[in-house]
């Protein structure tokens, strides 16, 4: 046993002796001798293990059989070894011409070619082999649900937009637009007439309050078509993969406007702007006309719905009188205006994101622009 | 060239650990230890003069037999500098056997109860300088919905009413989160999401840990699960293994696939239940005392989805996923989860 010197940090010095490194008796039973014991030798289990090496029942067939080959798993054709990861970039969606689709069943069928080929478009946002985001966009499920949006938004809103071009062609942009109607068929109106009107076309990401996220089916159906709960990672995480994020800075002070308040617009929140500059990404202003008018609230029962933990209670002309029917839209025209970029990030950067009054300035100046949109387009 | 041990190494994700270091000419020698007998994959590894791979029945849960195997002269001639703990997952709960699912030592669940253990012996053995560890990303607390994304400093679940299994996870993490800064040992902490492999087999989700069969889920909530195939968690491992850092890490593949999906593809649809059968199902649980049976019928991971940042893993362990999971068709005609590499 060798005595080795020990300088501890008070400045002592200390011999200690080194456990003996050679073999020395355990206390206990040693398991590995112990398995040693046990085990059989590897040539004798391996003797054993021949007479097992037959078909095993309901794994592998009959070799008599004409398919005597065992089962096996075949692979979708993607999952090959000469597949490769897609480079990590923005999540791009191919031009129209570009786009290989299928035939699709069900109501799919009734749509144009060119919409059928825009839902295909779509399917390029999934990256991986599951057919989700990590949000839980399915592109099937939007497909699915695609045909009663656009029946609604053809025939029951009728549409109408215009300043498409402010939409850039690739690249992560915000959305900026006014809120209004009590269910958010503002949002979803503007999410259709995006994807009809882009080319390549791209899927508006619209952010959603937290409490969406509690409520049944609704938190399943808001995450399948691609909307995404508002937190400041994930709003970060879509700007950086290249996508167009659509906002309502009103929040639900935009639904709960009464009748009195319509197309005035309520103080903007400001997050959006400091995602704006940290990404570098452009701020279009978006004027939703119609919403206002789709369920006009006279009454809001602030303190009931705080109790019930709603957003908002309101009295309508049909609500509450024809229950759960009178929270429908009546059939108001709707349209769609985009303004022009607003480029904060070019000349204030991200530098620009660590000042929150030059945040709320900025979250100003595009209410401002958002408000001079509907005044001069209503 | 480091020597390392693997504990659970009959459990399914141990194998493939041990399967990796075995191929990893790196690495010099294999101590592996399980509760149950050598697995028939292990036999390839064992054979060889002299072995590279050895292999011990221990109990892990137990101080006696632990304390045996650290003082053991093939623990020490092997010179073991590295213990690579992976907490036990494998098949417990109503229909799986007692024996296997084991009693609670001392009053607190076997997994945690090995977890001190391993800490304890490992700090203790002159020769181990690193210790990596298995842990579960479901130890975080979720907010509503799919939203949660997850850094190693997100806060944990720390809710008393949270199930016991997930707990045990829990009391695992923060024993060896403790000891992250341990000047003597090098501590990684590699926390896991669902784990996928080849055959449609899934681990460390609550909701779906276990035989294959029906499982409950609440009505109108279908949450996001973040998947890594096993030989990426084995990957990981290895790259803890050669690597210098000590510290906590995500591992995640790219995949994430909702409760729903995943359960029919590994064979264990789930159905949508109201929640008073779940609390009944919960209540169940609690009179039965089968901790795994009730995390998978309560607790937010049934209705909040979580992905992982793994970004911190990527820069100090070198480690990105290079397994993707997919579907696949097996011989049977079923679709299933399959791994494979890129």
């Amino acid at each position: 046993m060798t005595p080795t010197k020990v300088l501890f940090l008070d400045g002592v010095r200390e011999e200690v002796v080194e456990p003996a490194t050679g073999p020395r008796t355990a206390l206990g039973s040693d398991p590995f001798e112990a398995a040693d014991a046990a085990e059989e030798p590897f040539s004798e289990r391996l003797e054993k293990l021949r007479p097992l090496q037959g078909p095993r029942p309901g794994l592998l067939r009959d070799a008599s059989s004409p398919s005597a080959s065992p089962p096996r798993v075949r692979r979708p054709k993607s999952l090959g070894p000469d597949a490769t990861l897609k480079p990590r970039g923005w999540a791009r969606t191919p031009r129209l011409a570009e786009v290989d689709f299928a035939e699709q069943s069900g109501l799919l069928r009734l749509l144009p070619e060119s919409e059928r080929r825009r839902l295909a478009a779509l399917d390029h946002l999934v990256d991986g082999e599951a057919p989700y985001d990590r949000f839980g966009f399915s592109p099937g499920a939007l497909r699915a649900a695609f045909p009663l949006f656009f029946a609604l938004y053809r025939f029951y809103f009728r549409v109408k937009s215009e300043g498409h071009e402010n939409i850039p062609a690739e690249g992560p942009a915000i959305l900026a637009a006014n809120h209004g109607g009590l269910l958010p068929f503002d949002g979803a109106m503007g999410i259709v007439d995006i994807l009809l009107h882009t080319d390549p076309p791209r899927l508006a990401r619209a952010i959603v309050d937290r409490w969406a996220g509690r409520l049944p089916w609704v938190n399943v159906f808001y995450a399948r078509v691609g909307q995404v709960i508002g937190t400041r990672e994930n709003f970060s995480d879509l700007l950086e993969d290249g996508q167009l994020v659509f906002v309502f800075p009103e929040g639900v002070e935009g639904i709960r406007k009464l009748v009195t308040q319509r197309y005035r617009l309520q103080r903007f929140h400001v997050g959006f702007v400091e995602q704006s500059l940290r990404a570098g990404a452009p701020i279009i202003p978006m004027a939703v006309l119609g919403s206002d008018d789709q369920a006009p609230i006279l009454f809001d029962l602030k303190p009931v719905a705080r109790r019930l933990g709603l957003p908002v209670l309101p009295i309508t002309p049909t609500f509450p009188w024809f229950g759960p029917l009178g929270l429908l839209p009546y059939p108001v025209r709707y349209r769609i205006v985009y303004g022009e970029p607003l480029r904060f990030h070019e000349r204030f950067g991200p530098e620009g994101a660590e000042d929150p009054r030059l945040i709320r300035y900025l979250a100003n100046q595009v209410r401002r622009s958002v408000q001079s949109l509907v005044d001069r387009h209503r | 060239m480091p020597a390392v041990l693997v504990t659970h190494a009959d459990e399914p994700l141990g194998r493939r650990i041990v399967k990796t270091l075995f191929h990893d000419e790196r690495i010099e020698r294999i101590l592996a230890l399980g509760g149950g007998p050598a697995p028939r994959s292990f036999d390839r590894f064992l054979a060889g003069s002299p072995p590279r791979v050895a292999y011990a029945r221990v109990d892990l849960a137990k101080h006696r037999p632990m304390a045996d195997l650290f003082r053991s002269s093939r623990f020490r001639e092997a010179s073991i500098d590295t213990v690579v703990h992976v907490p036990s997952h494998g098949p417990t709960g109503a229909l799986a056997s007692k024996e296997r699912a084991g009693p609670l030592v001392s009053g607190v669940p076997p997994r945690t109860a090995e977890a001190r253990l391993v800490l304890q012996h490992s700090l203790d053995a002159r020769s181990v300088t690193s210790l990596i560890v298995i842990g579960s990303a479901f130890v975080y607390r979720l907010a509503p919905g799919n939203a949660n994304r997850l850094s190693e400093t997100s806060e944990l679940d720390l809710d008393p009413n949270v199930p016991a299994e997930i707990r045990s996870w829990i009391d695992c993490d923060m024993v060896f989160h403790a000891e992250v800064g341990n000047h003597r040992a090098r501590v990684v902490l590699l926390r896991v999401p669902t784990v996928v492999a080849s055959g449609g087999f899934v681990y460390f989700n609550p909701a779906l840990s276990g035989p294959r069969g029906l499982r409950l889920r609440p009505i109108g909530f279908d949450p996001m699960c973040a998947v890594v195939a096993d030989q990426d968690v084995a990957r990981a491992v290895l790259a803890a293994v050669h690597g210098g850092s000590s510290g906590v890490y995500n591992v995640a593949g790219t995949e994430h696939l909702p409760l729903s999906v995943l359960g029919r593809w590994t064979r264990r649809p789930t159905v949508p239940v109201p929640d008073p059968v779940l609390r009944a199902a919960a209540f169940a649980a609690t009179v039965l005392r089968e901790p795994q049976l009730r995390a998978s019928v309560e607790g937010t991971h049934l209705r909040y989805g979580f992905s992982l940042d793994t970004r911190r893993a990527e820069r100090d362990l070198g480690f990105r996923p290079s397994y993707r999971v997919g579907l696949g068709r097996a011989g049977d005609g079923r679709v299933q989860l399959e791994t494979s590499p890129v």
